[in-house]
Order: C-alpha cells, then structure tokens, then sequence
C-alpha cells in the first residue's frame, strides 16, 4: 500500500515510465507472437517433411514448381530405398498476389485419398464432418483447413468456390497452427483439372489431364536415410528436384530464425529504451528522497534494506507496464488476426508462454533498472543525507 | 556506570586536498546511564559532530594522533562495521532531530512503527508499540495524520515517540527544541525529562537553550572542537530517583 502511494506521489513521472515499459512490452508481445505463428509454421513444416522426400520439378520446392508426370510414381517405387509414392497436384487458391501478404498462401492440394497406404504420419483431426476417401475421385469434394474455411465462411455440408469451380465441403480440420490451415484438400483429379487450366493452351495441349502432377511425395522404407533416397531420385529420374526434411529445415528454418530474430530484437530495443527509463525514474526518485534515506539509515534501516525498498518500487513500475502492455499486445493480436482472417492471414499466435515471459521479463527488467539507484540510495552517508535540502 | 564512553575522538572534515575542518580535536567524554546530559557550545564548536559519533551515525578518524575509543556499555564500538552500527542505532539508540525527519508520505503512526520494523519488531506487536508511544506524547488521536497535517510541535512530538517506541537505552537529540516556540519547547523538554525519569533512559542533547540546559542534569561545554566544562551533576537532580528499569530493545 504504501508503495502505491509512494508511486502515487510521483504520478506523472512514474506515469510515464510506465508508459514506456507498456510500449516495450507491447512490442514484444505483438512481435513474439508473430514470431510465434512463423515459429509454428515452420515446425509443423518441419514435423511434416521430416519422414519423407518430395520431389518438384526441377527448381521448384515443396511440390509445387513446373509440371510432372504421375508416372514418375511407379519408376520412383521401384528404386532400392522406397517404400511408397504418391503423386499430390498443388496450387494457390488465388493467384491476387495482394492476398498474401504474409505466411503461406491458402494453397489447393489435390491427391488420391488413401495413396499413402497409411504411412504419413502427420495427424488431422476434424472439427467436423468427414476426411475424403478414394471413392471421392471424380467428384468435387474439399475438405478446408481451419482458416481457410473461417475465410471462406465455409460449413461442412455447403459449397465454396475455388479457382471457379464449385466444390462440395464435406469436411473442416480443427487448427494445426501450420501449412494445413489455409489448405483445401481435393481429389487429386479435380486438382488436376483446376491445374490443367492455369497451363498455357500450347503446352496443356500436348499433356494428359490425368497423369500431371506438381509433386511426388515418396516415403522411404523404414530405416532408409530420406537423403539416400533424394540421390537416388535424383540419378534415376532427370529434370526433378528432391527435398528432404534436412533440405526443409536449411531452407526455410534459416530464414525464418532471422526474421524471428529481428522481431524479437525489435521489441527487446523498444524494451532497452524502457529500461533506461525506469532507471532515470528510479535515480530522480532517490534523488527526491535523500533525505527519507538519510532519516530511515539513522533511526536504523540497513542498507540492503534501502536497497530492497528502491528495487520493489521499480519492480512494481515494471510489472504494471508489463501488465499493461500484454492488454494492449493481447487487443492488437486479436484485433490483427480478426482483420486477417478475411484475407487468410493470421499474423499472430500469443501464447501463455510469451505472455507470462514478457511480464515477468518486464518485472525483472524493473528491478535491475532500480539495482543502481538502490545501490546509490544504500551508499549515502545518513548525516549527509539528512542535511540535503 | 558510564553507558557511553568515548576517548580520543577526532574528526576532520576535508573540502579539499588543502582545506580541512578540525570539527573535533580529541574529546574525551563519558555519561553516566540514567543521566540527561546537555551539551552547549557555540554554533561551530562540534557539537552535532559528536553526536553522530555518539550516535554511530559516524566513526571517529581512526588515524591520527592516539587510537580512538568508543564504548557502549563497556562494549568497543569504535570500529564496528556499517551493519553492526545500524543495528544498534535500529535496537538502542533513538534519535531526534531538530527539524523533526518525519517522512513526509507516512502516516504518524507509520512513522513510529518504521523503527518498530528496523529493530525487528514488526505486524500487530509494532502496531500496538507505536499506539503505545504515540499516547505517551498524547498523539494517539493524531495516528493517521501525515507530518503535513501536524504542527511543529506535533511532529517533533510524533519524532520522540518514534525515539522511544524501542524503548533505547539513549535517546540522542540535536538541538530538539530548535524549531519550536517556548511552550512547545517546554513540552518536549518534559517529555525527554519525564522518560528520563520513569525508564532511566540516557538523554543527550544538543541545545543552545540555556533553560534547557538548566534543566537537565549536567551540561557539557564544547569551544571550538574540544570539551571545556563538563559540567556538575546538580544537587537535586543527582537526588532524584532514577527508577532503574533495565533497557529492553525488544519487547517480549
Ligand atoms: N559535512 C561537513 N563538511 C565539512 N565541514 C563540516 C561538515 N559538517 C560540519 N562541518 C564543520 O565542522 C565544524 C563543526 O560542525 P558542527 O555541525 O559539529 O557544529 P555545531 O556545534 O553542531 O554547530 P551548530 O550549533 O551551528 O549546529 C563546523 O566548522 C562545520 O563547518
Ligand atoms: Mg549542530
């Protein structure tokens, strides 16, 4: 109590220390959660790829890139270290590129349902209706990830409308937090159809409807490195490009560390700054008091009691800005991501983990801030600081 | 006995390399437990120097001319470290001030029970010790009020039952009666006295009242950093009896 009122005592200047912690933390709650959902993308992409190799035409990645022949998948089950193939045609759903303006672009995929022959191990989970089985081929069916369809306003049971055909939602997945959520899962026929399309006429032509494809997903035997199995792809078929789990993590995780990191950095320097001002606070503050110092120290208060006193008080100034700013990082984040959400693109995931860090980071940063001033504070000498005007 | 004996103490203040003040040049003092002992002087002479190394507020310079010695009831505290004087200042010793040294954002109450604190007596046993000493100034219906709502002589009131809510073997007071007029100095001269008198507590104060001087039990005479009359116990003061109610830091 006594501290409120102490802080009370010194409203506009704590008022606006606190101001710059809120700010700082705000920054960082705003900025982590970004860094939180890019974080979560490329692990759920990592999980994904791990266990398999997926082949593109050569230059492409991750299955997408020029045209292949789904006849590839039989000359690829045939190599030494492979145990399954399956031919998978993806595209974007939008080919507006101011749609995506972050994150991956909702993406179409189409493949027969069941060509894994159960050996992904990735798991879905429904929040309603059902997951498309083989008898689906020829039909146009989808199954929409968790964003995607709260963009599409989509319920399973109506229609949506993609690359201007009308498919049949017969399924919704519960939230990943990574690639499958802005997915819409076809057949691998329909997608084939949607594909041929987007080709030009010269060269969609001369191609079978039915055996294109964008990518090959292939599932080593148990036990086979994915990166002998890569060589191997890629000495017996020309013109591919193979990617490995390994590949995945170098390409995209590099990347994204970075740019995590500069957000991070972002809002630990927006922080710094908030920091330096709980110290010119704190060091006003014990220069305003010298003389309750010097009075405390003469009837008997210890230094490290001085000490305590300085560093609760800016403790306290750090937690209510952190405070603060996990409100506003918390309405910015959720107001963010309901805005995004008609364009597919949810920037932020704030988790307890980064709440909870960046208050108590907050908390901290205040009692170190004040670690100097309450050093200062508990070195004055009492009859010095008694007779201080 | 001597509660306070002290030998040899010096201090010189240093402005700069070339300039310094011999506050003290070698006092030899020592007053008796249960006395209440004013020291006079010229303003200058050293008076509130030495209180504070009375008060362990400060160490007497270690270093030049004879070692300096200082005891508390026969304990050597010359040479204590900053915590083991703060201790003692916190469990043994109560000060007052002459322009008060409320801290301004507490309450009276708040302010007495901070001592409490320091001597390690907090909660509802401080909380009662502090009503306590504020109805032995006659301040118990002031408790909640804030220096800024007191008058001179309350506060210096509320600053002597902060003084004495550990019950201190000595009570040390620079010029207590400084800031306030005749009548309100009167009071606070009774009260000291009274204290004096029911607990046998040790006063010294510094004072440039003459009156005050008279009505303590002795007056020390400090000139220009040095001790010159130590005065004489008076008669009927002597007489008085000194209820020997042993000093207890902390209450059971
Ligand atoms: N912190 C200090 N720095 C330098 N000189 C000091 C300091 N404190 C006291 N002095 C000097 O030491 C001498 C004694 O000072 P002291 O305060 O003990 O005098 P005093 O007897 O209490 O005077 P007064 O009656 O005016 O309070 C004075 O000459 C004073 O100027
Ligand atoms: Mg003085």
């Amino acid at each position: 109590m006594r501290l409120v009122r102490d802080l009370g005592r010194r409203k506009l200047r704590s008022t606006l220390t606190i101001t710059g912690i809120m700010i700082g933390i705000m920054a960082l709650v705003v900025f982590g959660s970004m860094a939180n959902k890019i974080d979560a993308l490329v692990k759920g992409g990592s999980e994904y790829y791990k266990d398999k190799v997926t082949v593109s035409a050569k230059g492409g990645t991750m299955g997408l890139g020029g045209v292949l022949s789904t006849r590839m998948v039989d000359q690829i089950e045939t190599l030494d270290g492979v145990d399954v193939a399956l031919a998978s045609t993806m595209m974007m759903v939008s080919d507006d590129a101011s749609a995506v303006s972050m994150g991956i672009p909702p993406m179409i995929v189409g493949s027969i349902a069941g060509s894994d022959k159960g050996r992904e191990t990735f798991k879905l989970n429904y929040a309603s209706g059902r997951a498309l089985t083989p008898q689906d081929e020829g039909s146009n069916v989808v199954v929409l990830g968790s964003d995607l369809s709260k963009q599409l306003k989509a319920k399973v049971g109506g229609t949506v409308t993609l690359r201007g055909e009308t498919f049949q939602v017969v399924g919704i997945l519960e939230p990943t937090l990574t690639a499958p959520d802005n997915e819409a899962a076809v057949p691998l026929a329909a997608a084939q159809q949607l594909l041929i399309k987007t080709l030009p006429a010269l060269i969609a032509d001369k191609l079978n409807v039915n055996e294109i494809a964008t990518g090959l997903v292939v599932y080593p035997k148990p036990g086979v490195d994915p990166q002998k199995v890569a060589d191997e792809i890629k000495a017996a078929i020309a013109g591919v490009t193979p990617m490995t789990g390994k590949d995945f993590d170098k390409q995209i995780g590099a990347a994204t560390s970075v740019l995590s990191a500069i957000l991070i950095g972002i809002g630990l320097i927006s922080l710094l700054v908030g920091g330096l001002s709980v110290i010119n606070t704190m060091a006003m503050s014990v220069a305003e008091r010298t003389r309750e110092i010097g009075i405390k120290r003469a009837i008997g208060a210890s230094r490290w009691r001085i000490r305590r006193e300085i560093v609760i008080e800016s403790a306290v100034i750090g937690l209510i800005g952190g405070l603060l700013g996990l409100t506003l990082g918390f309405l910015i984040t959720a107001l963010g991501n309901d805005a995004g959400r008609d364009s597919g693109t949810i920037l932020f995931d704030l988790t307890f983990g980064t709440a909870l860090s960046s208050v108590t980071f907050a908390t901290i940063l205040g009692a170190v801030a004040g670690f100097i001033p309450a050093w200062h504070a508990s070195r004055l000498d009492p009859v010095a600081a008694l007779r201080y005007e | 006995m001597a509660i306070l004996e002290g030998r040899n103490l010096r201090k010189t203040y240093r402005l700069s390399r070339r300039n310094t003040v011999e506050a003290l040049k070698g006092v030899e003092i020592s007053i008796e437990k249960g006395e209440m002992v004013a020291i006079m002087g010229p303003s200058g002479s050293g008076k509130s120097t030495l209180m504070h190394i009375l008060g362990l507020l400060h160490a007497p310079d270690p270093n030049h001319g004879p070692a300096p010695e200082l005891r508390l009831a026969g304990e050597d505290v010359a040479a204590l470290s900053d915590n083991a004087r703060t201790k003692i200042r916190a469990r043994r010793m109560g000060f007052v001030f002459q322009d008060f040294n409320l801290v301004p954002t507490l309450t009276a109450l708040e302010n007495v029970t901070l001592a409490c604190d320091y001597a390690g007596i907090g909660g509802k046993l401080g909380r009662q010790a502090g009503l306590e000493a504020l109805a032995l100034v006659g301040l118990e219906d002031r408790a909640n009020h804030k220096p800024s709502e007191l008058s001179g002589g309350e506060q210096q009131r509320v600053a002597i039952a902060r003084a004495l809510v550990n019950k201190p073997e000595i009570i040390l007071a620079d010029e207590p009666t400084g800031n306030l007029d005749s009548d309100r100095s009167a009071e606070v001269l009774a009260l000291l006295r009274q204290f004096n008198r029911e607990h046998g507590q040790t006063v010294v104060l510094v004072t440039h009242d003459s009156e005050v001087g008279e009505a303590c039990d002795r007056v020390i005479r400090m000139r220009d950093g040095r001790i010159r009359d130590y005065g004489q116990r008076a008669a009927a003061t002597a007489a008085a009896p000194v209820i020997a109610v042993p000093a207890v830091a902390v209450p059971a």
